[in-house]
């Protein structure tokens, strides 16, 4: 047991200094593919409340689809088979692009049921009350709205920091790639590995309680305004 | 045209791979259920602190950690130890571990919205506490977690695909290994997609359907 750790300070400052850079592109990863999700998350429920028939039934198919496909199909699809189709994304992008997608359609989940919590008489009272409906949206109905979807949007963030990882099977410099490097160089797959979970647990577990906490807070508040 | 005859010609394997990731899944439910209800029944029902807080550091581990993380660690790592899985066993080992503690998370939240007047009542007709947790409390609680349960299901078969990073011959792995022998890309990767899109979409209708019949008779 105490020969298993005595290993880590041999190795420890060159572990660390790679791990940590993968640590920094993963976190630009996931922070991309986050924000991919949110705004095309966001066109999606445009695009789901709009008269359009056909915009709807597009924004639902693509929800279906993605939500039907692995994250890992995708990337490969997105990295591997788009140059044949004259377009070709380096591994980090494709990655971004990949993890947005996917990522879209449960934000997209996420901001509609947000928005469908709401009682309906909401929006009528701040048009009753002479609010533009754009003024309605931003002053009455997101302030609202927004308790109930940030807890499970922090989810999503932590499930595509944790899906981050699969990047480092389309050759993408992240903490798992550098991981692997770092585990076929020394073979000391066990500790490495070990490590880099920590570090993934360590960005993770933080964000997954704040969600927690979170969500008792706003449904705390929820109960005493109803009395 | 020719392309898409040498296509046609890689379907069976293909399909063949599909076989193999709907086996990984279903034993990985099995397993992951199995250890969801235990973790899940501890949790509710023990007040061991001890065992509380191993069980929490156990969900929050598997909970927070990319699966990949979790199945190098048990691939690679234990091969370290010398313990020389295959690789379709580290895979289930793997996915089964996050799943137990995902579904525990599941079934533990079903089982605290159950009333109190539920366990009081089995008591009280003098059942004892297996037969009150068999018959009146896990009936209940699944039912509950089914839209939840239906969730991990789809997810857990997608998961399937990270297998192929440990060189478990599913779908993925053999689309990759296919696409580099036979440089169809698109089609492939297209034909990997429609595949698992056909093996998870019957499974979502599936589950809406046994919510509906569970909806009407309660």
């Amino acid at each position: 047991m105490i020969s298993f750790f005595q290993q880590y300070p041999v190795y420890w400052s060159d572990w660390i200094a790679r791990l940590l850079l993968g640590a920094r592109i993963t976190a630009e990863l996931s922070l991309m593919g986050f924000a991919l999700a949110v705004v095309l998350g966001a066109l999606l429920v445009c695009a789901m409340r709009s008269p359009s028939v056909i915009l709807k039934r597009l924004a639902t198919f693509f929800i279906q689809s993605m939500r039907a496909v692995p994250l890992l199909a995708l990337l490969l699809a997105l990295y591997f088979a788009l140059p044949s189709l004259g377009l070709t994304l380096s591994g980090y992008w494709a990655g971004a692009i990949g993890l947005g997608l996917q990522g879209a359609a449960y934000v997209a989940e996420i901001l509609r049921g947000g928005l469908d919590s709401l009682h309906r008489g909401q929006r009528e009272a701040a048009i009753a009350i002479g609010l533009t409906p754009l003024k309605a949206f931003t002053t009455v109905i997101l302030p609202q709205a927004i308790r109930g979807m940030l807890p499970p949007l922090l989810n999503a963030y932590v499930s595509i920091l944790k899906d981050s990882s699969l990047c480092a099977l389309i050759a993408t410099d992240e903490l798992m790639l550098a991981a692997r490097a770092i585990a076929s160089e020394t073979f000391l797959p066990m500790h490495v590995f070990l490590l880099v979970g920590l570090f993934y647990f360590v960005i993770a577990f933080p964000l997954s309680m704040l969600s927690r906490v979170l969500e008792k807070h706003f449904s705390r508040g929820r109960k005493t305004v109803r009395g | 045209m020719a392309n898409f005859e040498v296509f046609l010609g890689l379907l069976p394997l293909l399909l063949k791979g599909a076989l193999t990731a709907l086996e990984i899944a279903l034993c990985t439910l099995l397993l992951a259920s199995a250890g969801g209800v235990v973790l899940a029944v501890l949790l509710t029902f023990s007040r061991s602190r001890v065992l509380h807080g191993v069980i929490g550091c156990f969900i929050e581990w598997m909970r927070n950690v990319p699966a990949l993380a979790h199945l190098f660690l048990i691939y690679f790592g234990l091969s370290y130890l010398g313990i020389n899985l295959p690789a379709w066993l580290a895979a289930i080992v793997g996915l089964s571990l996050v799943g137990s503690a995902v579904l525990a998370d599941i079934f533990r939240s079903g089982l605290q919205s159950l009333h109190v007047g539920q366990h009081e009542a089995g008591l009280a007709v003098g059942l004892s506490r297996m037969q009150i947790l068999h018959c009146i409390l896990l009936p209940q609680a699944l039912r509950v977690t089914l839209p939840a349960f239906a969730n991990y299901v789809t997810q857990l078969v997608k998961d399937t695909s990270i297998a192929s990073a440990i060189a478990v011959p599913e779908i993925m792995f053999l689309a990759r290994n296919l696409v580099t022998s036979t440089f169809q890309t698109s089609l492939i990767y297209l034909a990997v997609m429609c595949i698992y899109a056909a093996m998870i979409l019957p499974i979502g209708v599936g589950f809406i359907r046994l919510e509906r019949h569970f909806g009407s008779a309660r």
